[in-house]
Parts: structure tokens; sequence; C-alpha cells
């Protein structure tokens, strides 16, 4: 049957990291780092997880989100405060959405590891496009905060990258989540489990496989722009091409998912918890050696939990009462 | 007329794998498909459900050309299949996989819908109680079965079973050819089962036999008929010893 009850687990997990973050002096920069990497595996997990395959241009998606993003408020100014914001998001969506139709139209047809192979280059591209095109500022990107404090007020712009910038992470995060769960419940998610396990199979099985790709593709290459548009644009109030598109951050998102478990409700949030956890403290810890230690951890745990954690948790869970709980 | 292949070729490479094969099945039929290994049956088969388009021929359902639908709209129509070798939804249970073929299939189910279906073909092919296992933990016979109610969920019209009871003990063959003739008169659903060496069980279930050699369409006609022709018994033993 459908089952929504592990949304109860994870907007309880958001409360707790939500209070601590309010709670306690010098969490706040801490807990958004981990919705940050929290949403960035959920988006992903949509995909990847769902699939099986392996987006290796999914920070492009964040970029162009970004680009998306900053383009209206940084061109758009006139506008007025309200509509610009609307423009932002607005684009940011679009520009996800050509991109993922494009890439995906063209990608999806191929299997496996040529699919990844063929998303490398997607970043690349997109990054050498705005700096050799000088598009959208090149390489001198789009600088934000003069233009926004000028046209709004310098009020204005520290609600905007603060609050604003935070809520908007936040809300994109648990959408995202919200999606993963209902996708889990729904006939999608059913085609896309069979697709995942068995491709040919699920063909003769009467699924659309090319379709259901592309849909669980593009819905995670959107988020990922909302998550570009909200926690870098919003946030930093800048858009450097060599900032956005560093692949360091799908590298991340892969590992995220991986950790906590694909195709799972709650496995970006163990992963991105655990995972920006020991980053951020390791930083602090071993300043300069904290890849050096965290490879290692990672290493472990993986091979600790195969199917990930909440993988693991959910098989261990089944047939107790937190059965319904976890997924 | 339910199926009608008109002089279906599907070579690979220098092999021609089936040489212009002609098949008729009328609704509710039962049709046996033998043959040795490597005659052509199990290509048949991937040409029927659309895993491979023919490099000749056409193929007809319901009157309606099929020959380039791709295989998922194919099924959409009617038409479902086990695999020789299942090939189940590992990491989902048995119940979301049996589901999955009443979501995707002709039944063309939502998603409550079809896992009560799911339940009620698991009880009838008798692993109801294997429900919340994962599929790949099954043995291979209770994934065969497992593959039989996935695609009997499908409520197609032409059912293709490929070596559906190769490995089974005489005991199960009998309840799974029960079960089969009581949902095909219940459904009227198409049957074609291919079978390698069965062919006591085939006896009891077919009208009608198809004999494949070498790619091609051997011989066809009433069951008792054609098994019993010195060309089928040449096929399977060799030819008689000629002496002197």
């Amino acid at each position: 049957m459908r089952n929504y009850t592990p949304l109860v687990t994870l907007l309880l997990i958001y409360a707790v990291m939500i209070a601590i973050g309010q709670g306690i002096q010098g969490m706040w920069q801490p807990i958004m780092l981990v919705i940050f990497y929290i949403a960035v595996g959920q988006a992903l997990n949509i995909f990847l997880g769902m699939t099986g395959y392996v987006n290796f241009g999914y920070v492009a998606l964040l970029g162009v989100g970004a680009y998306g993003m900053a383009v209206a408020l940084g061109y758009y100014t006139d506008l007025g405060l309200i509509p610009a914001l609307t423009l932002g998001f607005i684009l940011a969506i679009l520009l996800a959405f050509i991109v993922s139709m494009v890439v995906g139209g063209i990608a999806l047809r191929l299997r496996g590891a040529y699919f990844a192979i063929a998303t490398i280059g997607v970043n690349e591209g997109i990054k050498y496009l705005i700096l050799g095109g000088k598009i959208w500022g090149g390489s001198s990107g789009i600088v934000l905060s003069g233009i926004l404090r000028k046209a709004y007020g310098a009020e204005t712009m520290r609600f905007l990258s603060t609050v604003f910038a935070d809520a908007g992470l936040i809300v994109v995060a648990i959408l995202s989540g919200v999606i993963t769960m209902y996708i889990l419940n729904s006939r999608l998610g059913y085609g896309l489990i069979a697709l995942r396990e068995d491709e040919d199979a699920a063909k003769v099985m009467g699924i659309n496989v090319r379709r259901y790709k592309q849909i669980a593709f593009v819905i995670s290459c959107i988020l990922a722009g909302l998550i570009g548009a909200t926690a870098w644009t919003l946030k930093l109030t800048y858009v450097f091409p060599q900032d956005v598109f560093a692949i360091n951050y799908t590298v991340e998102a892969i590992v995220i998912v991986m950790l906590g478990g694909a195709g799972t409700l709650l496995g970006p949030v163990v992963g991105g918890l655990i995972y920006a956890l020991l980053k951020y403290y390791l930083t602090i810890a071993f300043p300069g050696m904290q890849l050096l230690i965290l490879a290692p951890l990672l290493i472990i745990v993986i091979l600790l939990f195969p199917e990930g954690v909440v993988g693991y948790l959910a098989k261990a869970a089944r047939g107790t009462r937190f059965e319904k709980f976890v997924r | 007329m339910l199926l009608k292949l008109e002089e279906v070729t599907k070579r690979f490479g220098g092999l021609v794998a089936v040489n212009s094969v002609s098949l008729e099945i009328d609704e509710g039929e039962k049709v046996g498909i033998v043959g040795p290994n490597g005659s052509g049956k199990t290509t048949l088969y991937n040409v029927i459900s659309g895993v491979y388009a023919p490099d000749g021929g056409r193929i007809f359902f319901e009157g309606k050309e099929i020959t380039n639908l791709p295989a998922h709209e194919r099924t959409k129509l009617g038409i479902a299949r086990t695999f020789q070798v299942p090939r189940p939804f590992g990491s989902a249970t048995v119940r979301e996989n049996v589901a999955i073929g009443a979501m995707f299939g002709r039944a063309n189910a939502g998603v409550d819908e079809a896992l009560e279906m799911a339940d009620r073909y698991l009880e009838m092919v008798g692993i109801y109680e294997l429900r919340e296992k994962e599929a790949k933990l099954l043995t291979p016979l209770e994934k065969k079965l497992m593959e039989l109610a996935r695609a009997l969920a499908m409520k197609p019209k032409l059912l293709l079973l490929d070596e559906l009871l190769a490995g089974m003990n005489p005991q199960d063959i009998n309840r799974i050819l029960d079960l089969i003739n009581k949902v095909k008169e219940e459904e009227n659903i198409a049957t074609i089962a291919m079978v390698e060496h069965l062919m006591h069980a085939i006896t009891k279930f077919a009208e009608r036999v198809v004999v494949m050699h070498q790619g091609s369409k051997l011989i066809e006609g009433p069951t008792m008929e054609v098994l019993n022709h010195p060309k089928v018994v040449e096929v399977y033993l060799g030819e008689k010893l000629k002496i002197g």
C-alpha cells in the first residue's frame, strides 16, 4: 500500500536540525552546510538512485540555476524586487529544464557507463561556453551585492542573502524529499525501479523506459537548478563560472547518495549529515588534512553498508513497528 | 485472428535465427512450439514481443501491423511473456514485481489496484506467502512462478511462456498446467508455450503444435499427429539407420 509515513521521519529530522541551528550559538552555518548537502543529494537521488544512471554533469544544473537567478537579479533589477526574484526562479527552472531536455534527449539513448561518460562533457561545455562566449559577464561573472544594495537597500540585501536564501534552500530540500516520496509511491517510481533492475525486462513489461528516465532526469535537474539559485546566487550574491561549474560537487553528491542509500527517501538526508558533518569538523580539527582522513572513513561506511545506511536500516526495521517510518 | 506472422526473418550477422516463419494464432488458442536447442524458438519470441525488430516479414496483432512497434507498446496491446532464465526486478519485493506487471501491462492498473491484483495472482500461482520477500532471494522455481503471476497480472490476450515448465517436478507441472488452463478458460487468453523436451506436458496442454528446426517451421498441426510425424522424430532422434 502507499506509505507516506517516512515523511514524518524526514520532517522530524529537519525540525531537529533547525532547532539546533537556531538554539545553539554558532550552529546555524554548519546546519545550513548540512542542508545544502542533503538537498544536493536528494535532488540527484531522484535520478541516480531511482534509475541507477550516473549523471556526471550534475553540477552544471546547479550552475545554470545559479545563473538564472543571477541574470534576473543583475540585469532585470528595475522590475522591482518581487518580480525580479520571481523571474529568477522561473529562469533557474527554465534553464535547468532546457539543459536537461537537451542532454537527456541525447545522452539517455546511451546505456549505463556510456551515459555517464557522455555527461562528463556537459559541465565543462557550458562553463567554457560562458567563459569563451563572454556570456553573462564571462569570466568576471555576475556580482550582485552592489547592484542589490543600490536598488533595494542594504537591509533588504542582507535579508535576501541570509534569511531568504536559507529558507529558500530548506524549502527546496524538503520539496525534493516530498517529491521523492511521491515518486516512490507512484507508477513512475515502480517503473523506475523496474528499469533500474533490468532495463530490457522493463521494456517487455510495458514500461516506456526512455520516457521514464527522461522524466526522472528532468525533475532531478530542475531541483538542482533551484538549489543553485538559492544556495549559491542568493546566499553568496555572486556567480563565477569557475565556482559554479566545479565538478567536485557532482562527486560529493554521488558519494552522499551512495553513503545514505540510493533510491531511498532518507538516504540523502543521512548521507548528507554524515558527509557534511565529517567534512566540516575534520576541516576544523585537521586543517589541510581533512580529505585524507575523510576518504578512508567514507570507504569504511560504504564497506559496512553496501546498500547505504538507510538501505541497511530499512531492512533491519522490516517486521518491527519502525518499518513504516524508514524508507 | 489474434497474432499473425508473415514470413518473419531475423538474422544475427550470417546466422539466420528465424527464417521466413509464418504463423497464425487465434484468440484463446493453446499452441505449443517445440524444437531442439538452437532451433530459433526464443528468437521467435523476442521478435513477437518486440525485443528485436525482424529483418524481414510483417507481424500483425488483432489485424493491426505491429512490425515496428516498440516492445512496451506491444505489451499495452496485450502481449505478455515469461523468460527462459527468469528476470525478476531483484531489489523489489515479489509483490511489487507482480504489481509492476499489472501497472504497465494491458491491465494498466493504478498503484493500489495493482498491488491488490498482485496478491490475487500470487495466491493463484501458490507463492502468496513469499510476497514480501526480495525477488532476488527466490529459488529458480519460485522466480518462474513469480514471472507467471507477473505475466498473468498484465491481463494479456496473448501469453508467451518460455520453457516455463523446465526444471519443475511432475507434480508442479500438472499444477501449473491446470492453472494455465483455468486462467485461459476464464480470461480467454491465447497461450503459446515453448518447450524443448517436455513432450508429455505439451500433449496435455496444446491443441496445436508447431515444430521449429534450424530457424524454420518444420511442420505444424494437431498435437498428437505432429509429435508422431516421422520428420519430427527425425529432428529429435536423427534419421533411421538404414541397414543393407
